[in-house]
């Protein structure tokens, strides 16, 4: 009993877990106050983006259910969106390792920063499909851009942080 | 491998199914949603916590940096501001506290009968698709979702989720907000009509004394005493002027009161103006100008009270065939920096929960 609780806890996604409730203590408090040209960088996003990156789809995209499920119970905006939203933004980040065999450092970012940027637009798409329109707007090109910028500057920063998080186990 | 892969898939789709149930419990209005997110505020405030205060010397470095020269401008522009108003805002309070007691003398609703509680704004909501903030009033406090927030200026919104010790607040910009609104334009001067068989007018004045003895002011609205009205016997000298053979025709200016319309403000996000639209299109009182003061309207089924003040017209967009204007409002709250509010503990029918 006591050896499987202790699997439990040193897994990978008991660290995710725990790192996803720094990473998102940082978005509610840090990241909301400072929102440079009135755009917020979405930590969350580029965390979800990162693990699809660097372990590809699968372990990518349930990773980036987690990560938004537990956004989703600081949103305003039903739960569960952030979820689907963040679960498809680390799929299509875990597409990148298909293409590119011998991935260096700023590959990985720019492959960041353009799924972080697809999932920004996937946010308010997935809001008006479930009936909270009015989000759908031109501002959101605009606003996917600045995240796919921000997150490409950051990406380097959470890329080797994801690698430990979600590292299969943390002995060799 | 294939086993993992499998297991992997599994955990996706099982993870899927679970936001997707969640989604429609949410939007069905579940409470078992709520109580999932209070049970993740308790184990997350304390991180919360925690990195505010770790990062605190971040933000005020960024905002030091980023917004000295604003404020230091706004600071000029607001001593300058204050001097003009001071003198206006005695004279105002007067009239306010006029107008109240007059509204209570009539057994009408004001905004002094209802009771309200102050709140701090502790947060906004953390993504570029949402417009709320957050209080730290909750339901120990009174708050029920529904109720109206606003802040010294005006309207700010309106609160959506409730806690124990904090609430959520939709602002006004959020375009899932909509709320019933006048338009209180002001009159037109008397309007003369020519009449080619009655042009000349005369008129004569008499003037007549009235006393009016000191009066107790009582209400019988719950949670509002007007104050003892301190008028001492006065005389009044009023001037009526007695047509005389009329010949001439003068439309009055219906007493000078400002004659109203009413109309739905939606918000359009952040970057947008809020709008009013089902403005009758062709309005009793005449043209919609800028700078027209728009209020709540009231009534059963509103979301506020009458007479909080939302905002004023900045433009009017006239549109072909029946339907209205569609106006754009200029809001007297300032929503990017909100410190304080007030939410009046008045619970809209339409938001109240059947047992």
């Amino acid at each position: 009993m006591s050896a499987r609780l202790l699997r439990v806890l040193a897994s990978r996604w008991t660290r995710l877990v725990l790192v996803a409730s720094v990473l998102l203590g940082l978005q509610t408090t840090l990241l909301n106050d400072m929102r440079p040209f009135g755009v917020m960088t979405q930590v969350m996003v580029l965390f979800a983006a990162c693990a699809g990156v660097v372990y590809g789809a699968e372990i990518g995209a349930i990773a980036g259910l987690v990560i938004g499920l537990m956004y989703d119970c600081v949103l305003t905006t039903p739960l569960g969106l952030a979820s689907l939203v963040l679960g498809a933004t680390a799929l299509v980040a875990g597409v990148f390792p298909y293409f590119v065999r011998e991935s260096s450092w700023w590959n990985k970012a720019i492959a960041v920063g353009v799924a972080s940027a697809v999932g920004e637009i996937l946010f308010p798409v997935s809001q008006a499909m479930v009936g909270l329109g009015g989000w759908v707007q031109w501002r959101v090109l605009l606003v996917a851009l600045i995240v796919g910028i921000m997150n490409l500057f950051l990406a380097p920063l959470l890329l080797p942080v994801t690698r430990w998080t979600l590292k299969e186990t943390l002995v060799g | 491998m294939s086993a993992i892969s499998a297991k992997r898939k599994r955990a996706i789709a099982l993870l899927s199914l679970t936001s997707i149930i969640l989604i429609t419990l949410d939007l069905q209005g579940s409470a078992s949603t709520s109580v999932l997110r209070g049970t993740f505020g308790v184990f997350f405030r304390p991180i919360e916590g925690v990195t505010r205060v770790i990062t605190r010397p971040i933000g005020n470095a960024w905002h030091g940096i980023t917004h000295y020269n604003a404020v230091t401008r706004e600071n000029d522009l607001l001593r300058e501001k204050i001097a003009q108003q001071e003198g206006a805002a005695v004279a105002a309070a007067a009239s306010v506290r006029l107008s109240q007691e007059l509204l209570a003398l009539n057994g009408l609703p004001t905004l002094a009968g209802i009771n309200s509680v102050s709140a701090q704004v502790i947060g906004d909501s953390p993504s570029n698709y949402s417009q709320s903030v957050e209080i730290n009033q909750g339901s120990d406090s009174g708050v029920k979702v529904g109720m109206p927030v606003m802040n010294a200026a005006g309207l700010v919104g309106k609160i959506t989720k409730v806690f124990p010790r904090r609430s959520i607040v939709m602002l006004i910009t959020d375009p899932e907000y909509a709320l019933s609104v006048k338009v209180i334009n002001n009159p037109e001067a008397a309007t003369p009509i020519n009449d080619p068989e009655a042009s000349a007018t005369t008129t004569t004045s008499t003037t007549t004394t009235t006393t009016i003895p000191t009066t107790q002011a009582t209400s019988n609205i719950p949670g509002f005493t007007p104050g003892t009205t301190t008028m001492p016997l006065t005389t009044v000298n009023v001037t009526v002027n007695v047509p005389q053979l009329t010949p001439a025709l003068t439309i009055p200016a219906s007493g000078n009161l400002p004659i109203r319309e009413t109309g739905i403000l939606e918000g359009r996000g952040p970057s947008r103006v809020p709008i009013v639209r089902f403005i009758d299109s062709a309005q009793r009182f005449g043209t919609i100008l800028p700078g027209a003061p728009i209020v709540t309207s009231g009534g059963s089924l509103s979301l506020a009270p009458p007479d909080i003040v939302v905002g004023t017209v900045s433009k009017v967009n006239d549109r072909i065939g029946t339907s209205g204007p569609v106006l754009e409002i200029n809001l007297v709250a300032d929503l990017a920096n909100l410190s304080f509010v007030r939410i009046l503990l008045y619970q809209p029918i339409t938001e109240q929960v059947k047992p």
